[in-house]
């Protein structure tokens, strides 16, 4: 316990040093961080089709997972028909359910 | 009694079967939709196309989709029959009236939220959501300015 906390101070003041010299603003979160918005809210797509996979194929990245909305920022009522559309489309081969 | 649903079917069709066959397949699906009540509303081929995985033995299918208005008894004996069809390798058969429903609501309702913006003398868009983004990009430079 008491290793880890000094452990943690040694590199917390060096860590911190570091960051001040490239940039101040760096620790604090508002660099580059973009506020996440639905896709499908800002596009204005009420239905989303599982028959689309050119719009489907976003969301299922090379292990064709689908990404939690947390990373896509999708809302969750979209997430949901997101997953069925997926889910449907998937059935059919149209998109895959592994890929290694 | 019976109600009248919007269905969607797609099935995929052994690459093996010939254009005749896919034909055939096509009119046998029509006549028990029509048989049953229902009518078809359209129909799309969309050819041959690479399956995303293997089903079967096969690599590649021709997909056939097919639109309909028809009841629940309907969809039960088009699911039977796909099932014991050997040349349909895969089908999938959905109600699609009640998402498009919705979906038409949706559209409805931000039609009438343009209108009420242009009634005001408003531009039809620019909702709030494009205005954070630029706040943001203000903060940011914002921060800056203070260190």
């Amino acid at each position: 316990m008491a290793e880890e906390r000094g452990s943690r101070h040694s590199s917390g003041p060096k860590g911190r040093g570091g960051s001040r010299g490239a940039e101040k603003g760096g620790p604090r979160r508002s660099m580059f961080r973009r506020r996440k918005v639905c896709k499908f809210c800002t596009d204005k797509i009420d239905f989303i089709d599982y028959k689309d996979v050119k719009m489907l194929q976003p969301f299922i990245p090379e292990r064709a997972k689908i990404i939690p909305r947390r990373i896509s920022g999708v809302c969750a009522m979209h997430q949901r028909t997101l997953q069925t559309a997926i889910k449907r489309a998937r059935l059919l081969a149209l998109l895959p359910y592994v890929t290694d | 009694m019976s109600q009248k649903r919007l269905y969607e079917l797609i099935y995929i069709v052994s690459p093996d079967a010939t254009e005749q066959a896919v034909a055939e397949l096509h009119t046998q699906v029509d006549a028990i939709v029509t048989r049953l009540h229902g009518e078809m509303v359209r129909t799309e081929n969309w050819g041959r196309r690479r399956l995303a995985y293997r089903i079967g033995k096969h690599r590649e299918g021709t997909y056939v989709l097919e639109v309909f208005n028809g009841s629940g008894e309907l969809t039960k004996e088009l699911d039977r029959r796909l099932k014991v069809t050997d040349s349909v390798i895969r089908h999938l058969l959905v109600r699609v009236d009640e998402d498009l429903k919705v979906a038409e609501r949706d559209r409805a309702r931000r039609q009438v939220e343009i209108d009420k913006r242009v009634a005001k003398g408003l531009p039809p868009l620019g909702q709030g959501r494009r205005r954070n983004h630029d706040d943001a990009g203000d903060d940011d430079d914002n921060d800056r300015a203070e260190v």
